[in-house]
């Protein structure tokens, strides 16, 4: 699973609220298709589990089905309290799990 | 294969097939990796609110594109009207596709740290339908907004 994390807008002050875009690459496969070569049904594999942590406390918690589209992304908002580091765990209904940060970086 | 070994195979498939139920039931954990998931919009919605009452309100706004050219990509952006202080903040959006296998989509658990009760994605429709985004406040109600969707090739399947 690859996954980004990007904060908009680049520059802010204390105090702004900025927006989180967090991007996995997964295919969010919801059990349902038929793979066109064998037949068979595709297993479903989709993200359940994003955690977004701030400076190590939550943020926002997400469980997530396998609705969402291919290639995910969930945005939320951050209102900025000082400089620190954003955490996202995610993880999929196989087991596999994902940490992706960013640093909070307020000008001014 | 000749028809009688068929017949034979699918009779002792279909008697199978009565005897799994409560078996899955009790192997719900596996059925969550290998097979499809499947909630109807009324008991996700009982799941979320355990039986309170849900109010459709305007603080709550729900976009959604009206016509979805591609059901495998609708943008759905949820914004709640709230001032995110410590005593009155929104604790959860939930997002859900009326009419979808599983209805569920999201659950999103806010704090105050967020500054502003705002959360975007893209789902998957299998058909038109309605997406009904709920509000979970901080004083224990429940607050909702919906909008009907019409998709011309459905994202399911």
């Amino acid at each position: 699973m690859k996954t980004l994390v990007k904060i908009k807008p680049k520059d802010y002050k204390v105090g702004d609220i900025v927006k989180i875009d967090f991007m996995a690459m997964h295919p969010m496969e919801s059990g349902m298709r038929k793979d066109k070569d064998t037949g068979q049904i595709v297993p479903a594999h989709y993200i359940n589990e994003v955690n977004f942590l701030f400076n190590d406390k939550v943020l926002t918690k997400m469980v997530t089905w396998e609705s969402l589209s291919v290639n995910p992304v969930l945005s939320i908002s951050l209102k900025v309290s000082g400089a620190g580091t954003l955490k996202v765990l995610a993880k999929d209904n196989k087991g596999d799990s994902v940490e992706t940060s960013a640093a909070i970086t307020p000008k001014g | 294969m000749e028809r009688r070994s068929f017949l034979k195979g699918f009779g002792a498939a279909a008697t199978c097939a009565a005897l799994v139920p409560s078996i899955v039931n009790a192997a719900d954990e596996a059925k969550k990796v290998a097979g499809p998931n499947e909630m109807s919009v009324e008991s996700a919605i009982a799941a979320i609110t355990g039986g309170k009452p849900v109010t459709p309100s305007a603080k709550v706004t729900l976009s959604a594109p009206e016509i979805a050219e591609n059901g495998a990509v609708v943008p759905v952006k949820v914004s709640v009207e709230s001032s995110m202080s410590a005593n009155d903040y929104v604790k959860a959006i939930h997002v859900l596709a009326v009419k979808n296998n599983n209805s569920r989509c999201a659950n999103v658990y806010l704090t105050p740290a967020n500054g502003e009760a705002t959360f975007a994605t893209r789902i998957k429709l299998g058909a038109t339908q309605d997406v009904l985004a709920i509000a979970e406040m901080s004083n224990g109600t429940f607050l909702s907004a919906k909008q009907n969707v019409k998709v011309t090739i459905g994202g399911c399947g």
